[in-house]
């Protein structure tokens, strides 16, 4: 236990001088207050959250960014390390997690991807399997066809994919059965298109963008974020987000909402932190106490308003109820994808 | 005129005090990150974000900037010195640049690799400069079927890095194609030759079969090497002065490669590792003297490095002029600019003039700092084959085995570095070319990829590799680098 730690902290060094320098300014800075509220259990060593992805994906940003307000803002004393484990969608470092039952200096951020990935078959752990913490924030998915598209809004895509689903092509980031894939899925299915029939083709070295623009693709299922610049610049057009309200900024606002298009329907990418397996409760209760804080902080704001995110605080009972039933719900569509894995 | 403008006040900011230092500390990091493998661009600039969260964007992106291509420019010594490749785009630095640093000229062919780099980098700044909002249609210009033609252009190379059997590099090949598929599949999310362990989804880590196959494997030989005979060769260091000779050699790959690793390097995905190995074949296609090439040939080692570093100049125009992310590295760039409140995209040309100005200029800079940065450098970095045999070698083992753990901290890659260190070892016993097995494994998945991502858009149909016209003259280009060796020899014999 205790090597993984100094791992930690060695991992700080490598980038010495600058990370050190900012710490010892942002210390000094911050030197206030903020002793340990919650009495009963506090951190004793350097804490270690988990981004199963790598260096830039939402995880990743999400828990560093995350991890950077409790320090700056000295909500938690001890360090935290954020490290990148890849692979499997996720499967790499939720098993790497598990394996730290009951440990409560380790955590990991997590999305719908924590949900559908086991239901796919290609992870033996499932959110069941670990302590959830808090959610901290939604982002929303969005659908973009090029500027010069036929289709002027959702319906009438659907429209055309209701006749024949095979005629568009859909491209993702994400593996089939995962999250660009099953947002277009679920909102397709209540619009009543046939959903076992649609093409979805997984672009995962970054061409998503540069498939749709030339052609290659039909429909970009991705995240409002991704979609923003490109709208602005006149290149691609947002037929829908998954938001159930407009979402508010330059750009963003102008994008319809799937729901005021008739279709009743909205996805949310959610984004909250888990513990491991058998966590001690007291150690859950502070962790929940530091989210609270983070979400009410100016700076935690200012950074989603950054990153277009929304704000979606949820832990305890209500935060296990939400997770069962995303996947109650995500079970029924790969189920009818055929592409559900039954143990 | 705006763009002029915008191109001076961007030579303000680059040349602006704090411009100069950041950009002298991009590339000194960037520097030492390429010579360690392990270390990459990718997640050094992830943990610059937060690092440089508040700082005045422009100058945060020329520092992230210099890493990048610093790490390109560094990433030769350790391919040439060792045969340890760190990154992928140096892996075919490795081809020619090793054995010359067997033959004692390991002084020698550092400069090359700096001196191509220089050219290399500064030819594609160039022509990013002048072109960088021009060539936005260009970087769009291929979807799925046009790549997997480009792939079976690179592919053909493996013909070309066959000494001896023909058939034995097919093989190396093959099996190289066989490691890509294991992992997750992306099209259907199955898992694939995992035999149920968590540890093998994310595919195997190209780092870990660079070093196993290459400098673990050297590393055998020099054991069992040592018991034999004494020999000295790795001792000397040789002169780091280039005769006319050498450079008149270095002259045609040079230009060549500037800008042909240029345009490879302006569409997304493909970046420096496919122009360093389709720059290796074009020259030894090209050169008088075929045979020299793997055996410590000047173009061999002028190629791959002059296309490494002008591929990377050109990765920044989807980046700069589309907002699209060509590489991993430069997605991480893209997230980068979000957090420091710049919106990257097809407007940034014209809303953010100064950034998108600066950064090119800046690079300017940044490659003259390399230059001299790594010129004087290479007599000090060169003596690390003075280090007595014994403690070389179990320095090596040691940095391999560091830097495949510090991909994602997980021991089980260590034991697959082993895995194939001995198989590699074997290969070599049995006169199995390694190259053509990474050059397979690199582009296996990749390729495998764009055939299934075009044939599910066309339904099974291959009539979508014939109507793209980019995609039937790359495989025009693909079939007579085969046909052509082949009609020579018959004709020769």
């Amino acid at each position: 236990m205790l090597y993984k730690n100094e791992r930690v902290i060695t991992l700080g060094k490598k980038w010495g001088l600058i990370l050190v320098f900012v710490s010892m300014v942002t210390l000094i800075a911050c030197s206030n207050n903020n002793k340990a509220v919650s009495g009963e259990w506090s951190p004793k060593e350097s804490i270690e959250v988990v981004a199963p992805a790598g260096a830039g994906s939402g995880w990743d940003t999400t828990a560093r960014m995350a991890a950077k307000i409790f320090e700056e803002e000295g909500m938690i004393e001890q360090d935290i390390g954020v490290v990148n484990k890849p692979g499997g969608g996720g499967a790499v470092g939720w098993a790497y997690v598990a394996e730290k039952a009951g440990n409560p200096h380790h955590m990991f951020i997590a999305s719908p991807p924590i949900i559908d990935v086991p239901l796919n078959g290609q992870s033996q752990y499932d959110h069941n399997d670990f302590t959830p913490i808090a959610n901290v924030i939604a982002d929303y998915g969005a659908f973009a066809v090029r500027a010069d598209s036929k289709w002027e809004n959702l319906n009438d895509l659907f429209e055309d994919m209701k006749k024949d689903p095979s005629s568009v092509t859909i491209i993702g980031a994400s593996s089939p059965g995962s999250m660009d894939h099953i947002q277009f899925v679920k909102i397709a299915k209540e619009a009543g298109v046939d959903i076992k029939k649609i093409k979805y083709v997984s672009e995962q070295d970054g061409g998503t963008l540069t498939a749709l623009l030339n052609g290659s693709a039909d429909v970009y299922s991705t995240g409002v974020a991704e979609t923003i610049e490109q709208a602005k610049a006149g290149k691609i057009k947002v037929l829908g987000v998954t938001s159930e309200e407009r979402l508010e900024g330059e750009v963003i606002s102008e994008f319809p909402t799937v729901q005021e298009q008739g279709i009743d329907s909205y996805f949310v990418n959610w984004r909250g932190f888990f513990a491991p397996p058998d966590t001690d409760e007291n150690a859950i209760d502070f962790y929940v106490s530091k989210f609270k804080e983070l979400n009410e902080s100016e700076a935690w704001k200012e950074i989603r308003k950054q990153y277009g995110w929304d704000e979606m605080f949820m832990y305890g009972e209500e935060y296990k109820d939400f997770l069962d039933e995303q996947k109650e719900e995500s079970e029924q569509l790969l189920d009818e994808l055929g592409i559900l894995k039954n143990e | 005129m705006g763009g002029l403008e915008g191109l001076l006040s961007g030579f303000q900011v680059a040349f602006s005090v704090e411009g100069i230092i950041f950009v002298f500390i991009g590339v000194l990091a960037g520097t030492f990150i390429g010579m360690l493998p392990g270390l990459g661009p990718i997640s050094a600039i992830a943990v610059m974000i937060p690092i440089s969260y508040g700082f005045d964007p422009t100058i945060a992106l020329v520092m992230m900037a210099g890493v990048y291509y610093g790490a390109v420019f560094g990433g030769s010594t350790s391919s040439i010195l060792l045969n340890a490749p760190g990154i992928s785009g140096t892996v075919a630095t490795a081809f020619d640049g090793h054995p010359l640093a067997k033959q004692g000229k390991a002084g020698k062919a550092l400069a090359i690799a700096a001196i191509s780099s220089f050219i290399g980098g500064t030819v594609g700044i160039v022509l990013l400069m002048l072109f960088a909002p021009m060539l936005a249609s260009v970087a769009i210009a291929f979807g799925p079927p046009e790549y997997f033609a480009l792939m079976l252009v690179a592919l053909t190379a493996i013909a070309s890095l066959s000494e001896g059997s023909l058939v034995k590099a097919f093989i190396s090949g093959v099996i190289g194609f066989m490691f890509a598929t294991v992992g997750i599949d992306a099209q259907t999310g199955t898992p694939r030759f995992t035999f149920g362990m968590t540890n093998l989804l994310s595919g195997i880590e190209f780092l870990v079969i660079a070093l196993g196959l290459f400098a673990l494997a050297e590393i055998c030989f020099l054991i069992i090497n040592s018991f034999k005979e004494k020999n000295n060769i790795h001792q000397n260091i040789g002169s780091l002065k280039l005769t006319k000779s050498d450079l008149k050699e270095m002259k045609g790959p040079a230009t060549r490669q500037s800008f042909l690793g240029f345009i490879i390097g302006v569409l997304p995905g493909a970046g420096a590792t496919i122009a360093s190995f389709i720059g290796y074949i074009v020259e030894k296609k090209l050169s008088k003297r075929p045979e020299q090439f793997g055996k410590g040939s000047i173009k061999g080692l002028t190629a791959p490095e002059t296309a490494n570093n002008a591929a990377t100049s050109g990765a920044f125009v989807p980046l700069l002029s589309l907002g699209i992310p060509g590489s991993g590295t430069t997605a991480v760039l893209l997230g980068a600019l979000l957090v420091l409140g710049v919106q990257p995209g097809p407007l940034l040309f014209e809303d953010e003039p100064t950034l998108f100005w600066g950064v090119i200029a800046s690079m300017y800079i940044g490659n003259v700092f390399l230059l001299i940065l790594n010129l004087p450098l290479i007599p000090y970095i060169s003596k690390l084959l003075l280090i007595p045999r014994p403690l070389l070698i179990s320095l090596v083992i040691t940095f391999c085995m560091l830097g495949v753990y510090a991909i994602s901290f997980n021991t089980f890659d260590i034991y697959l570095l082993l895995i194939f260190g001995v198989i590699g070892f074997l290969m070599r016993l049995a006169r199995f070319p390694a190259p053509p097995f990474i050059l397979s494994f690199i582009l296996g998945g990749m390729m495998e990829q764009s055939l299934r991502q075009s044939l599910t858009i066309s339904e099974g149909g291959l009539g979508i590799f014939l109507e793209s016209p980019i995609a039937m003259a790359l495989f025009i280009v693909a079939l007579l680098s085969i046909v052509i060796p082949a009609f020579k020899k018959k004709t020769i014999t």
